[in-house]
């Protein structure tokens, strides 16, 4: 049966690249899984040779696969990987699809898969990875993932469940996360960071997590990074952040949420034995991943897009390019499923801090008012320049734009397909 | 004489999941260019019934289970004033979780009743898994409140149903999205001056009339004479408000 499947999705597969419609990394896996629902518990167990590393958060799923990815690759492992955004069952069984023989046999040493945060417990019922990965969790489309608290539930039953063949990779900074490592039979590692110097005095009002996961009385921290994420512990039931591994690295890409995702990368691939000058090697390679800090010359003038989806990773990105003095920058705000249709996001990040040193503000999307609506009552109502159309923004702000300037784009999900489509001109999955 | 209006953030901590910032942001710029100070005071667990007392206006935003648990309990401590406030024409917006907080109760879909602080004469039901939450972009005719015949709108997202009883009036009718209860076509509720909603968005500054109502009557209360407020230029929200009507009522 798992044959014919597999046959019939790699034909899918075949046909969508030939008429190029993007919806090859997805619908093979999703014909499969709707005609046997155990296709991938069937194909892993066939294959128990091929590691699995699973990679849950709300943000940074992607840019930490690369990595890992990028690694394994270097140190010379076969690997397979899912596309990124094709996170769901479906990616991970399409994935399985394309690296089999017709026979369901994979030649593979070492699967990486990022895993939507509702996903993560069905892939765990239907695997047995050598590594989990959980980076963060911050509100993220409500409407689509119901709130924080359930899903670290959900999480927390299912790694309940993992042996000790599976190591579990936490951020330690992160109190939801870190206490998904109480009383767990699997190994269980943490990383954190151990930053000198100033950090946050106060917590930004986007911070989720501030209660405990234990007693839930009100956390105290000794330094917050952004977010709720810092060195924190209960003053109630003693419950604290947990001890980290010690990890030296160098940091590839930008951002202190890069840092977070590089010490994450670094520590899964410890677990698989792979000598530590490689991977250091292999790291200071990585470049970022599409729509993630990724840059594009176009007319001869630099671009470049951060994904911004939420509002812990809209503050970190506006932390970032401000570092980086960016004075042109445009809001793309979308407002489809996978950005999650409820955008009250918006007033939850910071732009009262950040925008006074931008030159230019350019916006556009399907929300494209309610974005503007934001920054007006953020106080900037000069050099702010509103657009219906994502392609007139775009054309408008590089023409504005002078020269060795960079236009930096923080569009949501689908908002950053569409910009990278009317730069490259070209569609991505 | 300037006027100075002093708004009650409650738990901004705990009941800010849907960017109820949005409004306390709004209800500021909005005094500020019409030259009214503002002090903003957050009421959390630390606050005492002192401070809650001097509020001139009042926000109560929704959360998470967990959250709403360690809310309920201070609550407890805090309602008579809040009661008081609330009777004696204090104007507030309540929305989704705090709506509901401000029933009588909220049956759990296991049939658990969970008091409500009963300052509002309306109850809400959880009917459980097997009926879908109701999510979407939402409009809603408030004419019969604002005196204005332009919809609002707004985003709602909840489990609960929400009945009216007969001491409270609706904020407003039904044009497209689900309201109280997906059933009776009312949306919100009106109490004195106390606005409960399940229409979030956040919905102050998409809807300027809403936060105008409410400026206008704390400073009716607080300086007892009739103001009006001068106009602002809404254009910016009136367009993000059309993007959303031609979407929805097409």
């Amino acid at each position: 049966m798992n044959t014919l499947l597999i046959f019939l999705g790699k034909l899918v597969m075949f046909i969508s690249r030939l008429i190029g419609k993007g919806s090859g990394s997805t619908w093979p896996g999703h014909i499969a899984l709707s005609v046997n629902p155990f296709f991938i518990s069937e194909i892993t167990q066939k294959n128990p040779h091929v590691k699995i590393i699973l990679i849950a958060g709300t943000n940074g799923k992607t840019t930490t696969s690369k990595m890992i990815a990028t690694v394994l690759e270097k140190s010379g492992k076969s690997i397979i990987q899912n596309k990124s955004g094709a996170n769901l069952l479906n990616g991970v069984a399409s994935s399985f699809i394309e690296s089999s023989t017709v026979f369901g046999k994979i030649n593979k040493d070492v699967a990486v898969f990022e895993i939507d945060e509702n996903t993560l417990p069905l892939v765990l019922e239907q695997t047995k990875p050598t590594i989990v990965i959980a980076l963060n969790l911050f509100r993220d489309q409500l409407d689509r993932y119901g709130e924080l608290d359930s899903i670290a539930k959900k999480w927390k039953k299912v790694f309940s469940m993992l042996n000790h063949n599976t190591t579990v990779v936490l951020n330690a900074d992160d109190p939801q996360i870190a206490f998904l490592g109480d009383k767990l039979h699997a190994k269980t590692v943490y990383f954190g960071l151990d930053e000198k110097g100033e950090t946050a005095s106060h917590l930004q009002h986007a911070s989720d997590s501030i209660y405990c996961p234990n007693c839930h009385n009100r956390l105290e921290y000794k330094k917050i990074y952004y977010s709720h994420i810092g060195i924190w512990n209960c003053p109630f039931c003693k419950l604290k952040r947990p001890n980290i591994e010690s990890i030296k690295t160098i940091y590839p890409l930008p951002g202190m949420y890069n840092k977070y995702n590089t010490l994450a990368s670094v520590l899964a691939i410890k677990q698989l034995d792979i000598p530590e000058n490689i991977v250091q090697d292999a790291i200071a390679t990585v470049t970022p991943a599409f729509g993630r800090q990724e840059k594009i010359t176009i007319n001869g003038k630099t671009v470049q897009i951060f994904l911004a989806k939420n509002p812990a990773s809209f503050n970190q990105t506006m932390q970032t390019i401000a570092d980086l003095g960016a004075k042109y920058v445009a809001f793309v705000l979308n407002d489809r499923i996978p950005d999650g249709r409820d955008v009250s996001w918006i007033w939850d990040i910071d732009l009262e801090k950040f925008l006074p040193q931008f030159t230019s503000v350019f916006i556009s999307g399907d929300r494209v008012y309610d974005m503007e609506l934001r920054v007006w009552y953020a106080g900037r109502d000069t050099n702010v320049y509103a657009f219906a159309s994502l392609a007139d923004a775009i054309w408008n702000a590089l023409e504005n734009l002078p020269e060795k300037e960079t236009l930096y784009i923080l569009p949501t999900y689908s908002a950053m397909l569409e910009v990278r489509k009317i730069i490259t001109g070209k569609k991505i999955l | 004489m300037k006027q100075m209006l002093t708004i009650g953030w409650l738990y901004p901590e705990l009941m800010s999941i849907y960017g109820d910032r949005g409004n306390v942001i709004c209800l500021q710029k909005r005094c500020e260019l019409r030259g009214i100070e503002t002090k903003v005071l957050l009421v959390g667990l630390q606050t005492t019934e002192k401070e809650l007392s001097s509020c001139d206006i009042l926000l109560m935003g929704g959360a998470q289970d967990s959250q709403q648990t360690i809310v309920a309990k201070d609550l407890e401590k805090k309602k008579k004033t809040l009661s008081s406030l609330i009777e004696s024409g204090v104007p507030g917006i309540y929305i989704c979780g705090a709506f509901q907080f401000l029933g009588k109760y909220y049956k759990e879909a296991d049939g658990t009743i969970v008091n409500g602080l009963g300052i509002f004469d309306l109850y809400t039901e959880n009917p459980g898994n097997n009926f879908p939450r109701l999510i979407g972009n939402m409009a809603f005719d408030a004419s019969g409140i604002l005196g204005t015949a332009a919809p609002m709108i707004g985003f709602e997202n909840h489990g609960g149903r929400t009945y009216l009883g007969l001491g409270v009036k609706p904020l407003g009718k039904v044009i497209k999205g689900f309201g109280n209860n997906g059933e009776d076509g009312t949306e919100g509720s009106v109490y004195k001056n106390s606005i409960g909603t399940y229409s979030h968005g956040p919905i102050l500054p998409k809807n300027p009339p809403i936060a105008d109502f409410l400026i206008q009557e704390a400073l009716k209360k607080k300086y007892k004479q009739e103001f009006v407020l001068s106009k602002l230029d809404d254009t910016i929200a009136e367009k993000a408000k059309q993007t959303i009507l031609d979407r929805i009522l097409q």
